[in-house]
């Protein structure tokens, strides 16, 4: 390499004037192509050709508070529009997205509030978001009699995440739902960590009804060949990580387990890598395993993703214009 | 005698197995649930399985207040 090839592209400063979309501020950050600016609006050009390649199926990982934080309305339009065609998240999130099904609310709080009142008034903190317990108990209520309902429609026969996740979504009636949407989209929703949430509380209270006999069962196994089938049997793969964490690695293992590993992949995370843990590795760690391709398009955004992530959807969408149409894969996992 | 304390009165917005519901006049009662009985109570109600434990919430004085005002609204 020569001097001069190090120095072809000079920064371009950002100008910002009041009539920029959001696009063309991400192109002005394009322009700049430093620091976390550089990072989103590779994040965008990654996404959208995401989106262009109809032979690509496109996972969404979710783990975080993200639904509760406001996000809910976005990832279902995105599921109904096929610019999502998976999702694997943590059980946290479908049961926020329930707990708005039935009619609960998340509320701005403040991350400085006193916890201890808090506790008093039977409201739960999520940094700076605030749900009231009785949210959580009409909805341990209502799913207790859904998982009494689905135990006894499988008579025992175990279902996997995935189909647990079908059978809520065909029974909650919110078009703003995820798992309402995935369900009518005919899109996987897979909770490889489903017992450690709220979802894992309702099951005990199911399963003590009834003395732990004819009781709903998951069987996490199950999940395994699904999502392995849905990547090797697509062209191309590509994810798109908000957080980390288990969801993350559900798609990396199952893009691992086909041989061929991930094409696209966009992290948008906070998390360091100097830990070890999962959701800080860098995508060049993933190479080293064989989860996502040497020649990956790839980028990791460290940033907050209730920032980021909307920012991302609203400059694609923007790109791809109105009469885009993404072809939506045959149905991915069949059911029952 | 000693009085009991607000903390110490017998109604189910002090006891163990209580949850908020419709805050603040129904409370959620998990042992009712788990013995397949309506688990929706009033959170001034009690029942013979009633054991105290409170939790320092404010389910019951604001149950109370609920109730004054109700009655006083009734009869004004």
């Amino acid at each position: 390499m020569e001097r001069k090839d190090l120095l072809e592209q000079p920064v371009k400063h950002i100008r910002v004037n009041g009539k920029l979309s959001v696009d063309e501020l991400v192109q002005q950050f394009g322009n700049s192509g430093s620091f976390g600016a550089g990072r989103l609006s590779t994040a965008c050009d990654i996404y959208e050709k995401m989106a262009r390649d109809e032979k690509c199926t496109i996972f969404l990982a979710l783990a975080g508070a993200v639904v509760p934080a406001g996000m809910r309305s976005l990832i279902a339009d995105l599921i109904r529009e096929g610019l999502i065609n998976v999702v694997v998240s943590t059980g946290a999130n479908m049961v926020h997205d329930s707990v708005e099904t039935l009619g609960g609310h998340h509320y701005k709080g403040h991350w400085l509030m006193d916890d201890h009142v808090l506790y008093r008034h039977h409201v739960y903190r999520i940094y700076d978001v605030l749900v009231p317990e009785e949210d959580f108990i009409k909805l341990d209520l209502k799913l207790a009699g859904t998982y009494d309902e689905i135990a006894d429609e499988y008579k025992g026969e175990s279902l996997s995440s995935s189909m647990f996740a079908w059978e809520l979504g065909k029974r909650l009636n919110d078009p703003n739902s995820i798992l309402r949407a995935a369900y009518e989209a005919k899109t996987p929703v897979f909770l490889p960590a489903v017992r450690d949430s709220e979802f894992g509380y309702i099951y005990y209270l199911h399963a003590s009804r009834r003395n732990f006999k004819n009781t709903l069962v998951l069987d996490a196994f199950k999940d395994v060949p699904e999502i392995i089938g849905i990547c090797r049997r697509s062209p191309r793969n590509g994810m798109i990580v908000i957080g980390g964490g288990v969801p993350r690695n559900t798609i990396q293992s199952a893009a691992l387990a086909t041989k061929s590993g991930l094409d696209y992949a966009v992290v948008i995370t906070m998390d360091r890598a100097e830990t070890g843990g999962l959701s800080g590795s860098t995508l060049e760690e993933t190479v080293s395993w064989g989860k996502v391709k040497s020649n990956a398009s790839s980028v990791m955004v460290f940033a907050d993703a209730m920032i980021v992530f909307p920012m991302m959807v609203a400059s694609v969408i923007e790109r791809l214009g109105k009469g885009f149409k993404r072809k939506k894969p045959t149905q991915l996992v069949k059911y029952p | 005698m000693k009085e009991k304390g607000k903390s110490e009165r017998k109604f189910c917005g002090n006891c163990g197995s209580h949850n908020a519901y419709n805050y603040p006049s129904q409370v959620f009662c998990t042992n009712r649930f788990l013995k397949n009985m309506d688990p929706v109570v009033d959170t001034l109600w009690y029942c013979e399985d009633w054991h105290l434990n409170p939790q320092g919430c404010h389910c019951i004085e604001n149950a109370e207040k609920k109730k004054r005002a109700q009655i006083s609204a009734r009869t004004a």
